[in-house]
C-alpha cells in the first residue's frame, strides 16, 4: 500500500514516543518482568522487550512476543522510573500492525468494528435477551455508521 | 448530583445484557439520573483493537466525549476495559497538540471536544453513594456469601489515572460486601489479571493464569467470586475449571436490594449460584 502523509505522521509519533519518552528511562532493573503474569508462563518479558526495542534489534514484521501481553498494566504500575512498558508495548504493536504483523484474532475484531462500530457481534440472542430484560434496542443507526466511516477514513483501522 | 450517560460497552450490551439489567436495577433504586449513551460505538478496547488503531482510539473516544460534553452529562462505565479506554483518552486529550489534532478530525463530523466530562466506573458511583445510602436499601442481607474479591486490572492500574482504588491491597469490593451483609474470605494484595486478555490467542498462558487465580480462591473457602469487570466475569464463568460461581458487582448489590434471580437473569450464568 502506498504511504499517505497520515501514515508517516503516525509512524513519526510512534517513533518519537518510543525513542524519547519511555525507552531511555528504562534502567533494565527487571521489576516489570517480576510482576508480569504472562512471563510466569513463558510469554512476554517486558524488560527484555524494553531492551530489544531500545537497541533497535526488534524486527517488527516478525516479532511475536509483543502479542503475548495481556495489557494488565502490572509492569507499568511496578516500574519505578515511569518507563511505562505497557504503553511501549501498545505502540510497538501499532508499529508492527502497520507492517502487516497482526494476529488473526485481532484482525477479525477489527473487521467487525469497521463493519458495525462494535467489537462483539450482536446476534439473535442479543435481541432476545435485551427484550427479555426490557433494555432499549440497539439499532446501528445510519448517522452513526456515516460518522464511523468518516473517522475510519482518517485513521489506519479502515485502511489495513 | 451529576447526571449521567450509561455506557454499557460492547461485551455487556451484546453478549451479557443481563449484567446491564442488574446495573440499571441498582442505579434506578438509588435514584441516579441517567440516560443510555446516545450514538455509542465500541470504546476501541485497549487490549486488541487499540493495539492496531491507536489513532482511531483517540478519535472514537474523543467523539463520545464530545457528545457527552455537549449534553453536559458525565459517563458511567460498566466495564473495566471501557473505563481504562476513556480515562486514558481523557488524559491524552489534555495535551493541547493532541486535542487540536483530534478536534481537526472531529470537525469532519461536526463535533468538538472541549473537556469537562468525568467518566466513572459503576463501582465508583456506588462508592460515592456511600455506606448509609446503600445500607438503607438492603432488603435481603446476603449472609450466605463467602467472597473472593477480584477487582480486575483496569479498576486499579494505572493507579495515577484511575484513582478508584489502591493499587495494593484494595478494599473497595470488601466494603460493598460488608455493607450488604456478605463475608469476605479472600482479598488480592496485588490485584491479579484473570488471563482473559489472551483467551483465544495464547490459550495455554490464559488458562494457566486463570487456574492460578481460582486455585487460590478455592483454597480460601470462597463460595463465590465478586468482580466489577465483565471480561473477568466471562473468563471465570466460562472457562474456569474449579466451578466457583461468580457475581458481577451490580448483580450482588441488586440481589441485596431485593431483585429476584429471574429479574436479573442469574440463570444465564454458566456456573450456577444457589439463589
Ligand atoms: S521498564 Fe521499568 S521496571 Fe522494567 S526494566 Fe525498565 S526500569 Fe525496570
Ligand atoms: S501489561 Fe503485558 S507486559 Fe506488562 S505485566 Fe501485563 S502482561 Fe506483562
Amino acid at each position: 500500500m502506498k504511504k499517505s502523509s497520515y501514515d508517516t505522521a503516525l509512524e513519526r509519533e510512534l517513533h518519537d514516543s518510543l525513542s524519547h519518552i519511555n525507552l531511555r528511562k528504562c534502567h533494565q532493573c527487571g521489576h516489570c518482568t517480576g510482576v508480569c503474569p504472562s512471563a510466569r508462563y513463558g510469554g512476554i518479558r517486558p524488560r527484555e522487550i524494553m531492551e530489544r526495542a531500545s537497541k533497535g534489534t526488534m524486527d517488527l514484521r516478525l516479532e511475536q512476543d509483543i502479542w503475548k501481553c495481556l495489557m494488565c498494566n502490572s509492569c507499568s504500575e511496578r516500574c519505578q522510573v515511569g518507563a511505562d512498558p505497557a504503553h511501549v508495548i501498545t505502540l510497538l504493536r501499532n508499529a508492527a500492525a502497520i507492517r502487516g504483523n497482526r494476529p488473526p484474532h485481532f484482525e477479525e475484531e477489527m473487521k467487525l468494528f469497521v463493519k458495525t462500530g462494535m467489537s462483539f457481534p450482536r446476534t439473535g440472542l442479543t435481541k432476545k435477551l435485551r427484550s427479555e430484560f426490557s433494555l432499549p434496542e440497539l439499532e446501528v443507526d445510519e448517522k452513526v455508521m456515516e460518522e464511523l466511516k468518516i473517522l475510519l477514513s482518517l485513521s489506519r483501522l479502515g485502511r489495513f | 448530583m451529576p447526571s449521567y450517560f450509561l455506557y454499557a460497552g460492547c461485551l455487556i450490551s451484546s453478549r451479557l445484557p443481563f449484567l446491564e439489567a442488574s446495573s440499571r436495577f441498582v442505579l434506578d433504586r438509588m435514584g441516579i439520573d441517567y440516560l443510555s449513551f446516545p450514538r455509542a460505538t465500541c470504546c476501541v478496547e485497549p487490549i486488541g483493537l487499540r493495539s492496531l488503531g491507536y489513532d482511531a482510539w483517540l478519535m472514537f473516544v474523543g467523539r463520545m466525549l464530545s457528545i457527552a460534553s455537549t449534553e453536559r452529562r458525565d459517563v458511567i462505565s460498566l466495564c473495566n476495559g471501557c473505563f481504562l479506554s476513556f480515562k486514558e483518552a481523557i488524559h491524552h486529550l489534555e495535551r493541547k497538540d493532541v486535542r487540536e489534532r483530534i478536534n481537526r478530525n472531529l470537525a469532519q463530523i461536526g463535533l468538538e471536544y472541549r473537556g469537562g466530562v468525568e467518566v466513572k466506573h459503576i463501582a465508583e458511583v456506588l462508592k460515592d453513594q456511600g455506606e448509609s445510602a446503600i445500607n438503607a436499601l438492603v432488603k435481603r442481607p446476603l449472609k450466605e456469601l463467602r467472597l473472593a474479591c477480584h477487582p480486575g486490572c483496569h479498576l486499579v492500574r494505572p493507579s495515577k489515572l484511575l484513582r478508584v482504588e489502591s493499587y495494593f491491597s484494595p478494599m473497595l469490593l470488601g466494603k460493598f460486601a460488608e455493607w450488604i451483609g456478605a463475608q469476605v474470605v479472600y482479598n488480592e494484595l496485588w490485584p491479579r489479571c484473570c488471563g482473559g486478555g489472551l483467551a483465544g490467542i495464547e490459550d495455554r498462558i490464559s488458562e494457566a493464569i486463570l487456574r492460578e487465580n481460582t486455585e487460590l480462591f478455592k483454597a480460601s473457602g470462597a463460595n463465590c467470586i465478586l468482580t466489577p469487570c465483565p471480561f473477568c466475569f466471562l473468563q471465570f464463568d466460562l472457562r474456569q475449571k474449579q466451578g466457583i460461581p461468580v457475581l458481577f458487582l451490580p448483580e450482588m448489590i441488586a440481589l441485596a436490594f431485593g431483585a429476584s434471580a429471574e429479574q436479573i437473569g442469574l440463570r444465564y450464568h454458566r456456573t450456577k449460584l444457589d439463589f
